[in-house]
C-alpha cells in the first residue's frame, strides 16, 4: 500500500500531498499495454505531420478557406454561447429553490424543472447536432441550436446552484421590510450573482469555441470540416494553416476573457479606488450594447434562420422497429467499454497535469513548453487526436481514451496552473529556503493545499469525458459511441433511440456519482473553492 | 458602496432584459424575407457529392460541374460540400440538396428514404465497377489468384474507406465474408475506417495499415498521378464487378424549376463529351468517357448486400 493509499484509507481528514499524483498511477498499466497495441507503421507520417507545423501552407486559396471556416466556427460559437447564456439564466432562475421559495413559498416545482433539465444536459452537443440534422437538414442554425440546448441546460444548473448558495440575509431583510418578491430578489441576489455569472459565462465562450470546432469535424460547418478533411487526405501543411489560425484565435480569446473577468468579475482586487462608482457596470452595459448588433450581424452573415428549425422534414419510411435485434446488442460490453474508456481518460488527464508540472519544475522553459502543449491539446478536437494516434496505434478503447485524455489534459492543466498561481507561494518559498528541491517544494508547498479541490474538479471532468466519449466513436473505439455512429449511418432509428436512452441514463448516473465524490472531496478540504477549482463548469 | 450596488443591480437587470432581444427579433425580420425573395424569383439548384476523395479535388470537380450545368440549364447552380456520407443522405432526404453524386450504397439508402427520388445518370464505368485490394510492399502480402486467397489478410492491419462507402467498404466486406474473413479477424480485432479512398491509399503506402480496399478508378488515377508509389504499395486482387455511383435528383425538381426540368438535366449530363474542353476536364476528373442512363434494377444487388451487412434496415 502506498502512503497515499494509506492516507486515503485513514479517512478524508488527512490530505496527503501525494493525492494529486494518485490518478497518474494509471500510467503504469498503460505503459505496459501500449507496446502491444502500437504498430510502427505511421512514424513517417507523424514526422511529416510535425515538420509541416513549421511550414504551414500560405497559399491564398487555403488561407481564404481557413479564414472563412474560422469565421463560421466563431460565429456558431458566439451565437450558441449567447443563446445558451440567455436560456441558462432564464432556466436557472426558473429552477432555483430560493426564487420559488420567495415567490410562491414552495420549492417543489424547482426540483421538477431541475430534473427535466437533466435530459438535454445528458446528451452531448454532437448528438443534438446529428439528430437535428436528421430532422431539419443541413442548416447553419443546426450547429447553433446543438450548442444552445445542452449548454443552456448546463448554465441553468450552475446558475441555480449559485443562486441557492448565495447568503439570503439581505433578501430576508428586504422581504421583511415589505419589498415585493421580484424587486427583492433582483436587488438582493443580482449583484452578488453578477461577477460569478460573468466569470462562468466567459468560460462557457471558450467551451463554445471548442464545441463549434468539434461540430465542424462532423460536417456541421466551419473550420472543423477543413481540419478533418485535410487530416484525412494527409495534407498536413494545409492542416497546420487551420491549426495555427485556430490556436491564435483561442489564445487571444482566452486572454481577452481573462482580462475582462479580472476587470468585471473581480473588481477592487487590483484596481481598488481607481474605478469610479458604477464604472464597471457602465462598461458592462456598453459591452452588452455592442454585443447585440454584433450577434445580429453574425446571424445574418451565417444565414441562421430560426424559422428553418420549424420546417421539420418527414422521417424516412421506416421498417417496423426490431426491438429483438436491439436487445441482442452486446449492451454489457458497450457500456463496460464506455465506462473503462472514460475512467482511463479521466485518470490520465487528472494525473498527468500535476505530474508533468512537477517533472518540468526545475527548468525555466519547461512550464512554457507545457503550456504550449496543453493549448494544442485543448485546441484539437478529440476525434482528430484519435485519427492522428491511429497512425501509430491500433483502434480500440485505449486509443480512444488516450485521445480524450490528451484533450482534457489541456483543459485541466491550464486550470491547475492558473489556480496554483493564485495560491500564495509562502509555503513553497519556505520549503525552498529550508533546502528542499524545487519539485518537492512545488508538491508540498502548492499542490498539497489544492489536492482536494483539484480532484473534485477532476470528478466533474470525468463526467464531461463520459458525455464526450461519443465523439471518438469514429475510430472504432467500440463503446456506445461507435455503435451510435454506426446506427446513425445505417439509419437504424430503433437502435439509435435505444442507444441514446442508454447514453442519457449512463451520463445521469455518472453525474450523480461524480457529484457525490466531489462533495466528499470538498467536505474534507480546509479551504473549499479556491477560485476556479471545484466549481461546476463543465464542457 | 450602496450607490455602486444599486448601479450594478439596475445594470444587471437591464442587461438580462436586453439579452433575449438578441435572439428573437433580428433574424425573423431580416432573413426569411431575403430567403423568400430568393426562392420565389430564382430557385437555386444545390448539388452535392459524397466526400469520397480529397476535398481539393472535390471542390475543383464540382465547381466545374456547377458552372457547366448552370450554363446548359440557365439556372444558378451551387456546390454544397458535405463531409460525411450519412450527412449527405440526410441532407438529400431533408431537401437541403437537389442533386447528389451518391455511391451505390448511399444512393440506395437515399432513394429508399425519399420515395420518388430520381436516378438521373451514372458513368459508363459504374454499371460494372470494381474495387481493388491493395497492400504495402513490405507487409509480406503477395498478390492473390482468387477470392479464397483473401484469407491471407487475417491477422493483418486492414483499413476500409468510409463506413458507408460501396467500393471502399460494402462490397469488399461482402467479398471478404464470402472468403471466410470476419471483421474481427484483422489485427486489433477490428478494421480501420480511413474515411476516403485517397486516405486509404496514403495510409497503406505509409505502412500505417498493411492492406486496404479501394475504388479501382481512384486507385488508377493515383497511379497515373504518381501519388501512389508502385514500389511501396501494390494491387493484390481485383473484385468481381458490381454497380456503383449515380446522380440522384429530388422528386420535385419539375415543380420547382419548371416542367420537363428533370429530363433537361438528364439530357445535359448525358450530352457531356470529351470533344468539349470544359466537359473533357469534368469527364477526366470523373475518370469516365461519358455518362449513361441508370437501370434501377441493377442496384437491387447493392440493396441486398446492404441489408445483409446491416447498413440498410
Amino acid at each position: 500500500m502506498s502512503p497515499a493509499q494509506a492516507a486515503a484509507a485513514n479517512g478524508p481528514q488527512v490530505a496527503a500531498p501525494l493525492w494529486v499524483l494518485l490518478p497518474a498511477l494509471v500510467l503504469l498499466p498503460l505503459l505496459l499495454v501500449l507496446p502491444g497495441i502500437s504498430h510502427g507503421g505511421g512514424w513517417e507520417l507523424v514526422g511529416q505531420f510535425a515538420s509541416a507545423g513549421l511550414q504551414p501552407s500560405l497559399d491564398p486559396l487555403v488561407l481564404r478557406s481557413v479564414l472563412s471556416g474560422l469565421g463560421v466556427t466563431m460565429g456558431i460559437a458566439l451565437l450558441g454561447w449567447a443563446g445558451s447564456v440567455v436560456l441558462g439564466v432564464v432556466l436557472g432562475v426558473a429552477s432555483s429553490r430560493v426564487v420559488w421559495q420567495t415567490v410562491t413559498g414552495s420549492t417543489a416545482l424547482a426540483g421538477w424543472i431541475r430534473r427535466l433539465l437533466a435530459l438535454p444536459r445528458s446528451i452531448h452537443e454532437l448528438l443534438w447536432g446529428l439528430l437535428l440534422l436528421q430532422l431539419v437538414g443541413l442548416q447553419p442554425a443546426v450547429a447553433v441550436v446543438a450548442i444552445i440546448l445542452p449548454f443552456g441546460a448546463l448554465v441553468a444548473r450552475v446558475i441555480s446552484d449559485l443562486l441557492d448558495a448565495l447568503p439570503t440575509r439581505s433578501l430576508e431583510a428586504l422581504r421583511c421590510a415589505g419589498a415585493p418578491a421580484g424587486p427583492a430578489l433582483l436587488t438582493a441576489l443580482g449583484p452578488p450573482l453578477l461577477p460569478q455569472l460573468i466569470s462562468y459565462s466567459g468560460y462557457r465562450l471558450e467551451c463554445a469555441l471548442r464545441s463549434a470546432t468539434l461540430l465542424g469535424v462532423f460536417g456541421l460547418g466551419g473550420l472543423g470540416t477543413e481540419l478533418k478533411l485535410t487530416l484525412q487526405s494527409l495534407a498536413f501543411r494545409e492542416l497546420w494553416t487551420g491549426l495555427w489560425a485556430l490556436l491564435i484565435t483561442m489564445l487571444l480569446l482566452e486572454m481577452l476573457l481573462g482580462r475582462l473577468r479580472q476587470r468585471w468579475a473581480m473588481p477592487g482586487r487590483l484596481a481598488l479606488g481607481q474605478t469610479r462608482v458604477g464604472g464597471s457596470g457602465r462598461e458592462l452595459l456598453w459591452a452588452g450594447a455592442a454585443l447585440l448588433p454584433l450577434l445580429g450581424a453574425v446571424a445574418w452573415g451565417l444565414g441562421v434562420d430560426p424559422a428553418s428549425l420549424l420546417r421539420w422534414q418527414p422521417l424516412p419510411p421506416m421498417p417496423a422497429a426490431n426491438w429483438g435485434a436491439v436487445a441482442a446488442l452486446p449492451w454489457g460490453a458497450l457500456v463496460g467499454n464506455t465506462v473503462v474508456m472514460t475512467l482511463l481518460a479521466a485518470a490520465l488527464a487528472v494525473g498527468l497535469a500535476p505530474l508533468l508540472l512537477l517533472l518540468v519544475q526545475p527548468w525555466p522553459g519547461g512550464r512554457w513548453a507545457l503550456q504550449a502543449l496543453w493549448a494544442l491539446g485543448r485546441l484539437w478536437p478529440p476525434p482528430l487526436i484519435a485519427l492522428l494516434l491511429l497512425f501509430l496505434l491500433q483502434p480500440g478503447i485505449i486509443t480512444g481514451a488516450l485521445a480524450l485524455g490528451l484533450h482534457n489534459l489541456g483543459v485541466l492543466g491550464r486550470l491547475l496552473l492558473e489556480t496554483s498561481e493564485h495560491v500564495g507561494d509562502g509555503a513553497e518559498q519556505a520549503l525552498l529556503g529550508a533546502g528542499s528541491g524545487p519539485r518537492l517544494a512545488l508538491l508540498y508547498g502548492r499542490f498539497s493545499g489544492l489536492a482536494r479541490p483539484y480532484l473534485a474538479y477532476g470528478a466533474y471532468r470525468a463526467d464531461v469525458i463520459l458525455r464526450e466519449s461519443v465523439v471518438v466513436g469514429l475510430v472504432g473505439a467500440t463503446g456506445l459511441g461507435s455503435q451510435l455512429l454506426e446506427a446513425l449511418s445505417a439509419f437504424a432509428f430503433d437502435e439509435l433511440l435505444a442507444l441514446l436512452l442508454a447514453y442519457a441514463l449512463l451520463t445521469l448516473v455518472g453525474e450523480d456519482l461524480s457529484d457525490r465524490l466531489r462533495r466528499r472531496l470538498l467536505a474534507g478540504a480546509p479551504r473549499p473553492g479556491s477560485p476556479g477549482v471545484g466549481t461546476p463548469d463543465r464542457g | 458602496m450602496r450607490t455602486r450596488e444599486r448601479w450594478t443591480a439596475a445594470l444587471a437587470g437591464l442587461c438580462l432584459a436586453l439579452l433575449p432581444a438578441v435572439v428573437a427579433p433580428l433574424p425573423p425580420q431580416l432573413l426569411p424575407a431575403a430567403e423568400a425573395q430568393q426562392t420565389k424569383s430564382r430557385p437555386v439548384l444545390r448539388i452535392g457529392a459524397i466526400p469520397d476523395q480529397n476535398p481539393e479535388k472535390l471542390n475543383r470537380l464540382y465547381g466545374l460541374v456547377a458552372a457547366e450545368l448552370s450554363q446548359q440549364l440557365g439556372v444558378t447552380v451551387t456546390y454544397v460540400p458535405v463531409t460525411d456520407y450519412a450527412a449527405a443522405v440526410a441532407a438529400f432526404r431533408t431537401g437541403s440538396l437537389d442533386l447528389v453524386w451518391f455511391g451505390g450504397l448511399t444512393g440506395v439508402q437515399a432513394s429508399l428514404q425519399k420515395p420518388g427520388a430520381q436516378m438521373i445518370a451514372q458513368r459508363d464505368i459504374d454499371a460494372q465497377f470494381y474495387s481493388v485490394f491493395i497492400a504495402n510492399t513490405r507487409s509480406g502480402i503477395k498478390p492473390i489468384q482468387n477470392q479464397k486467397g483473401l484469407s491471407v489478410l487475417k491477422g493483418k492491419r486492414f483499413t476500409f474507406g468510409s463506413e458507408s462507402s460501396t467500393s471502399g467498404r460494402l462490397m469488399p466486406q461482402y467479398f471478404l465474408s464470402q472468403a471466410g474473413v470476419k471483421l474481427s479477424d484483422f489485427a486489433g480485432g477490428a478494421p480501420g475506417f480511413s474515411g476516403s479512398h485517397d486516405a486509404t491509399i496514403a495510409l497503406v503506402q505509409s505502412g500505417t495499415y498493411d492492406a486496404g480496399a479501394v475504388n479501382e478508378q481512384v486507385w488508377k488515377s493515383n497511379l497515373r498521378s504518381g501519388k501512389a508509389n508502385r514500389s511501396k504499395v501494390m494491387q493484390i486482387w481485383r473484385t468481381p464487378s458490381y454497380p456503383d455511383y449515380l446522380w440522384l435528383g429530388q422528386p420535385n425538381l419539375d415543380e420547382r424549376f419548371g416542367k420537363g426540368f428533370t429530363a433537361k438535366l438528364r439530357g445535359a449530363i448525358l450530352s457531356w463529351r470529351p470533344s468539349d474542353p470544359e466537359q473533357k476536364q469534368i469527364l477526366s476528373l470523373f475518370g469516365a468517357q461519358q455518362f449513361t442512363t441508370v437501370k434501377a434494377g441493377e442496384y437491387k444487388k447493392i440493396e441486398q448486400v446492404g441489408r445483409q451487412i446491416g447498413k440498410i434496415r
